[in-house]
Order: structure tokens, then sequence, then C-alpha cells
């Protein structure tokens, strides 16, 4: 019996003291994580000149040139008034991580958002709204894409403001459509269709040069909007492209993969940047965003290039797809006040979104900016600003996204390897689409 | 006697207390998240908002999950070449280096080295290697006049390109295991064979492969769970794709769980998954028990 009064009072004793050594080192942690900030904090007042900032964090997942991006304007912020301090934190695994902070404390006091994930979070009171603020300090709504506030309302609260907008778009290598005897680039399909055929080039088995890029199938609903199509019914319940437009765009696709032959399937796979298809004048034409403006300017006299928007479908239909990241504020952070000024200065003023523009060379979601030099002298931006003006972001359901990747683009995979026919394919889709968007519409 | 018994005492004593570090870190980081994942496997929770206790509805649905078994039949036709060909592929190997000769430990490193690489990095490379048109595999294959497929984007060679990229990082670790039993098998077991007019099929027979079953048992155990929870290679070679053919258990549970928020659900599968590898590792333990060792 005393022995086992001992072995448990030594258990306790052990489990005690390994409850006391864990509370000690998480202390010391706590105690120099604050010292170290506070540190920073008084450097950074020393700097602007006295006063007790308030500490911030920002979190992203932009790391490398994106973090220095970042890092840009939360100096030029910082340093533009004394009583806000700004930190940018690089998040790896920015939701995950967001998630167990929402719910256990250390919440960010401002947050980069993937916008499309809005309707899936806003429910759950997490994004803190700033209807309120953004009335109070009487900002114009329509100074800012309409199809991008959307992206960042849930019911009818406002949760943030657009910080980019970003489209895709037909990208041209010139030299290959002259060589192939194409002199404009294609506003339409069919023109489209000819331009591929005539700039594609086989040796034997081999594709040497691809004349358009199907590789992304994720660009279904770009597709749809041109063939006049919509991707979700008008009540935004259930999906809509099982119709004689989705049949259009999967018999486009299927002439130009498979009877023209402008592309192989799995061509690009693998090939990041530096041998990027289109870089490498493998593929001679090619959708894709103004993130990779940068990248491509870098090639200078090798890659001569041009944009222009998304050619029109049979009917003259228009489509893009419109995305892009805005700036919330988290329910849980203790400075939303601060977090707000901060946005406000980054997104909703006209030098400061130019700054971030000419930094990260992003469309700033902020529209009286785009009326400088930087874009209207700029005959690569103007594509891009094009396409945006009839863009749309994707449908507003929580379930859109898990409906795409697991109902419609295996379908879509399936079918680009005549595993199906065309009719089946959006059947199949629809079925599992339809029960993916019921499966996830409740989210509260 | 009694102090016999006493000195058994202050040493049950003193093991309790060693192992009751392990023990605790063992209950706060296994069982416990078990117990609550099995708990929550009956609730809608969704890590920030609500945790409901819905009974069995999540298994119910899972029941109906079309993609969810789809994912199973994958892993399943993963396992059945996999398994096999690792355990052979790297005996083989564990045999062919098992000799002393010179440069023979040059050669394991070589094997082993896959191993050391991260999944993610070494797939990264392998999809190069597999580009139809531009990579090493398809130029190999040219040169004897064959044209290669897209290995990962064709919906019949994506699973095979996973296997043989998983093999090529895992049979290092197992001939590493192998080589170890192969030199604990007893020189005289060979001699007393080689007297009695054994031939080398029938050592290995009667002889090798019996007294490395325990090491067999390990490595087929292990082969097993790794390739029920298959991820890393499928996540990054082919995002699950083409058309569902390589779209894994885990892959689906991430996705629940992570981006859709339903960690319910997502408990839901992983326990039917844990469920799975329990009874295959249990198959896996009855026939390798079947083959008792001679010795």
């Amino acid at each position: 019996m005393k022995k086992w009064i001992t072995m448990i009072a030594l258990v306790t004793v052990v489990a005690t003291a390994a409850g006391c050594a864990k509370t000690t080192t998480n202390n010391n942690g706590n105690t120099n994580a604050n010292s170290g900030t506070n540190a920073q904090t008084d450097n950074a007042s020393g700097n602007a000149g006295g006063g007790k900032a308030v500490e911030i964090t920002f979190w992203g997942d932009w790391a490398g040139d994106g973090q220095k991006q970042f890092q840009t304007m939360v100096d030029a912020f910082n340093k533009s008034q004394d009583k806000i301090h700004v930190k940018y934190m690089l998040q790896q695994d920015l939701i995950t991580k967001f998630l167990t902070a929402a719910t256990s404390g250390g919440a960010p006091d401002v947050l980069l958002w993937d916008r499309w994930r809005t309707p899936l979070y806003a429910p759950k009171n997490v994004l803190h709204p700033i209807d309120d603020l953004v009335s109070r300090d009487g900002l114009n709504k329509d100074d800012f894409y309409g199809e991008a506030m959307n992206e960042l309302s849930n019911g009818d609260k406002l949760y943030g403001l657009p910080l980019t907008v970003d489209a895709r778009a037909l990208f041209y290598n010139k030299k290959l459509l002259n060589d192939a005897g194409v002199a404009q680039p294609p506003t339409t399909w069919d023109e489209l269709e000819q331009a591929a055929i005539k700039t594609t080039k086989w040796n034997g088995s081999k594709l040497e040069v691809a004349g358009f890029s199907l590789a992304d199938n994720g660009l279904f609903n770009m597709y749809l909007q041109q063939a006049g199509g919509s991707m979700l019914t008008d009540d935004g319940k259930k999906t809509n492209f099982n119709n004689e437009k989705g049949l259009a765009v999967l018999d486009y696709w299927n002439r130009m993969l498979n009877d023209d032959k402008v592309y192989k399937v799995g061509f690009e796979q693998g090939l990041g940047e530096g041998t990027d298809a289109f870089a490498t004048g493998k593929v001679a034409m090619t959708y894709n965003g103004p993130w990779m403006l940068s990248t491509y300017k870098k090639y200078g006299k090798d890659l001569d290039f041009g944009v222009v928007p998304p050619p029109a479908g049979p009917n003259g239909d228009k489509g893009g797809v419109m995305g892009g990241f805005g700036l919330v504020i988290p329910e849980a952070s203790k400075h939303q006040e601060e977090a707000w000024e901060f946005i406000k200065w980054w997104t909703a003023n006209k030098d400061n979104a130019l700054l971030w523009a000419k930094t990260s060379l992003n469309i700033p979601g902020y529209k009286p900016a785009l009326d400088d030099a930087f874009f209207t002298g700029d005959p690569l931006w103007k594509p891009f600003l094009d396409t945006l003006e009839f863009a749309k972001t994707r449908p507003a359901h929580p379930g859109y996204s898990v409906m795409e990747t697991e109902a419609l683009i295996p379908n879509l995979q399936l079918y680009q390897q005549k595993k199906q026919s065309a009719e089946e394919t959006l059947k199949k889709a629809q079925e599992r689409g339809d029960q993916q968007l019921a499966d996830n519409e409740d989210v509260k | 006697m009694s102090s016999m018994g006493k000195l058994n005492q202050h040493q049950a004593r003193m093991a309790y207390l060693f192992i009751t570090p392990t023990m605790l870190l063992f209950f706060a980081f296994t069982v416990i998240p078990v117990v609550m994942a099995l708990y929550l496997s009956f609730t809608n929770y969704d890590v920030v908002s609500r945790m409901e206790f819905v009974k069995l509805d999540n298994y119910k649905k899972l029941l109906e999950d079309d993609l969810f078994w789809l994912s199973f039949k994958n892993v399943f036709f993963y396992s059945v070449i996999f398994v096999p060909l690792n355990i052979i592929i790297s005996l083989l190997l564990a045999m062919l280096l098992n000799f002393k000769r010179f440069g023979v430990r040059l050669f394991r490193t070589f094997n082993y080295l896959p191993t050391l690489t991260s999944a993610v990095a070494a797939s990264t490379v392998w999809i190069w290697l597999l580009h139809p048109e531009f990579g090493l595999v398809n130029n190999l294959l040219s040169y004897v006049g064959i044209t290669g497929p897209a290995w990962l984007a064709q919906t019949e060679t994506a699973m095979f390109s996973i296997i043989m990229v998983t093999l090529w990082q895992s049979v290092g670790s197992n001939m590493i295991i192998y080589i170890a039993g192969l030199q604990g098998v007893p020189d005289y077991l060979y001699e007393s064979a080689k007297l009695d007019g054994a031939t080398a099929f029938d050592r290995f027979r009667y002889i090798t492969w019996p007294q490395l079953r325990p090491t067999t048992f390990l490595v087929s155990t292990m082969a097993i769970i790794g390739a029920l929870q298959m991820f890393d290679q499928a996540f990054v070679l082919t995002q699950g794709g083409p058309g569902n053919v390589t779209k894994t258990p885990v892959y689906l549970i991430y996705n629940q769980g992570f981006n859709q928020l339903k960690m319910g659900y997502a408990s839901a599968q992983a326990f039917v998954l844990a469920v799975a590898i329990l009874i295959f590792s249990f198959i896996n333990m009855r026939i390798n028990k079947s083959e008792e060792p001679i010795v």
C-alpha cells in the first residue's frame, strides 16, 4: 500500500516538474520575444521621433521577392507616422496557422487573404466586418473593383479591401506568330485555333512547338463564359455547365488537342520558371496572369511577346476570371483600429497603391491608381486592364473550389485523354459537383 | 527471500520511474490526440466555430462517398504492386551488397542515398526526368525508337510512375535492414547445408528466407503502412490526377480537413484508414507467422 502511494507521489512530482519546466521555458520564450519586439518598437519610434507606437502584426505567405515587396510597404508605412508599427511575419502554412491562432490566441492584426476563401470563412465569424470603418472614413466603394469587393463580402457585410486584382490574358510570342504568317494576334476562338495550327511544329512523334497551351483545365470557367455560359445557376446553388455551352467548350478543346494536335497532354508539366515553355519558345500562345510579366520581361530580346485580352467565343461573348488578394482583419485581433489604418493607407490611397504596384508589379484594387502613366504608358498592362473590365470572380459558394478540383477537373482530364465522351464528362461532373456543392453549403 | 523481493520491488519502481517521461509524452502526443480524433469523428467540428455531436452522420456520409472508396482502391492497387516489389528489390540488393569486397560500402551508400532526399524535392526532380518531351527517361527511350508516354499526365502510366519513384526512394533503407538481417544468419547453417549438398537456391529457400522472417515482417509492415498513407509523392507528382487515378485517402483527408474545414468528417475518414491499416498489418502478421523458421 505504502509503495503505491510512493509511486503515485513520484509520478505526480515528475509530472508537475515536467509541467513546471514547460511553463518556465514558455515564460522565458515569451519574455524574450516581448523584450525583442519592445526593443524594435523603441527603435522604430525613436526613428520616427518619440511616442509609444502600437505594435501590430501582419501575416502573409509571400516569401522571397514577395516578402521584400511587403517589407517595402511596411517600412514606408512605419516611416509615414509614429503611432503604429507594423511587423510582417512570413507564415508558410498561412491558413492553418491562422485557424489555430484564431481559436487559441495570438491572431495577427492584418492578414493577407486569398479572396476566394471568403465564403467559407466569413460565416464562421473569424473575420472582422469593416463596413462601419469604411463609412466612417468616407471611402468611396466605387473606387475599387466591384467584383473584388463582392468577393470580399458575405451576406451584406464587407470583410476587407482588395490589395491586388488579376485576370488571365493571352500571351503570344511575336516571333513565332510572324514566322508562321499570323499577322494579328487572335481575337476569337476561330482565329486562336488557326493561329495555333500554324505555329505548331511536330518532328515525327515529338512535339517541338505547341501552338497553344491547353495545360490548365482550371480555365474551364473562363472558356465557359466565352461560350456564353456560367459555372453555377443564377441562385448559385447548382452547377450549370452540363448544357450546350459546356459542350461547346469541350468540343473546342477536343478539336485543338486531338484533331488539330496543337498541344500534347503533359507537355508543360514540371517546367518551372527558367524552363518555362512560353519563355523558351516551346509554346507560342498561352493564358497567363500579370504576375508573369516581370519573369518574361527578364528575357529581353530573346522573348519578343505581346498580350491580348482573351479571345471571344463563337457568339462574341467575352470571358475572364478575376482573382487576387485582399487584406482583412481577424476578429481575434486586439488592434483592429490600427490594423484598419494600415490597410486603408495601403489599399485606399492613390500614391501608396501606386507605390505598391511599382514595387510588386501587381495591379492594385484601387482604380484611381490605374490612371498613372505607369499603367497607361505600358502596352503590356492595357490588355490586363481591359480584361479586368469584363472579368468575373469565381462564384461565391463555400464548396466551389472543392467542386472544381474534385468533380470537374478530374472528369475534364479523363475527357482530354479520350477516356469518356463529352456528354458523359459533363454529366458526371454535374452529378458529383452538385453533390459537393450541397455537402459544403452549410458552413455556419 | 524477502530481501530478493525488496530488490525486485526497488528495481520495478526504478523502471517505472525511468519510463515515466516517455509514457507521459506518449499519452500527451499519441493517446490523447487519438482519443480526441475519435470523438471528433462523431462531431461536425470545423476548428473555429462549432463542435456539435452528430452521432454517426460522418460515417454514414462516408459510406456513400464514392471518391473516398476510389482513393482506397487506388492505394490498394498501389500497395499490391509496391509492397512485393519493395521486398524483392531490397532483398536482392541486400544479398548483392552483403559480400565483403572492395568498394562494397560505396555501393551500399549509393543505394541508400535516395532515402536521404526529401520526398518533395526528389519528386520535383522526377517530374523533370519524366517529362514527355525533354525528360531523360523518354530521351533514353527514343534512342531505342520508342516514343515514351507522358508518364505523369496519362491515366495509364501515372500510378505506375508514382510506384517507380517511391520504390526508388524506399528500397535503400529496407536494403540496410535486410543486410543487418543477413549478417545475423549464423554461418554454421550454411556450412552444414553445403555439406549436405544443398544448392544455392535451396540454401536461400530453406535457410536465408526463413531466418529473415522477422526482418521481412518489419519491412513489409512498414511498407504496407507507408503505402496506405501515401501522400507526398502523389501530391507533388500528379496532384491526385489525372482523372483521380492517383488520389489517395490521406490526400482527401487533408483536403477535407484543411481546405474545407470539415475536421469531423476528416477524422472519420482517418479512422477508417487507421482500421484498414490495422487489418492489413494483421493479415500480414498471419502470413508471416505461417512460415515458421526451421531453427
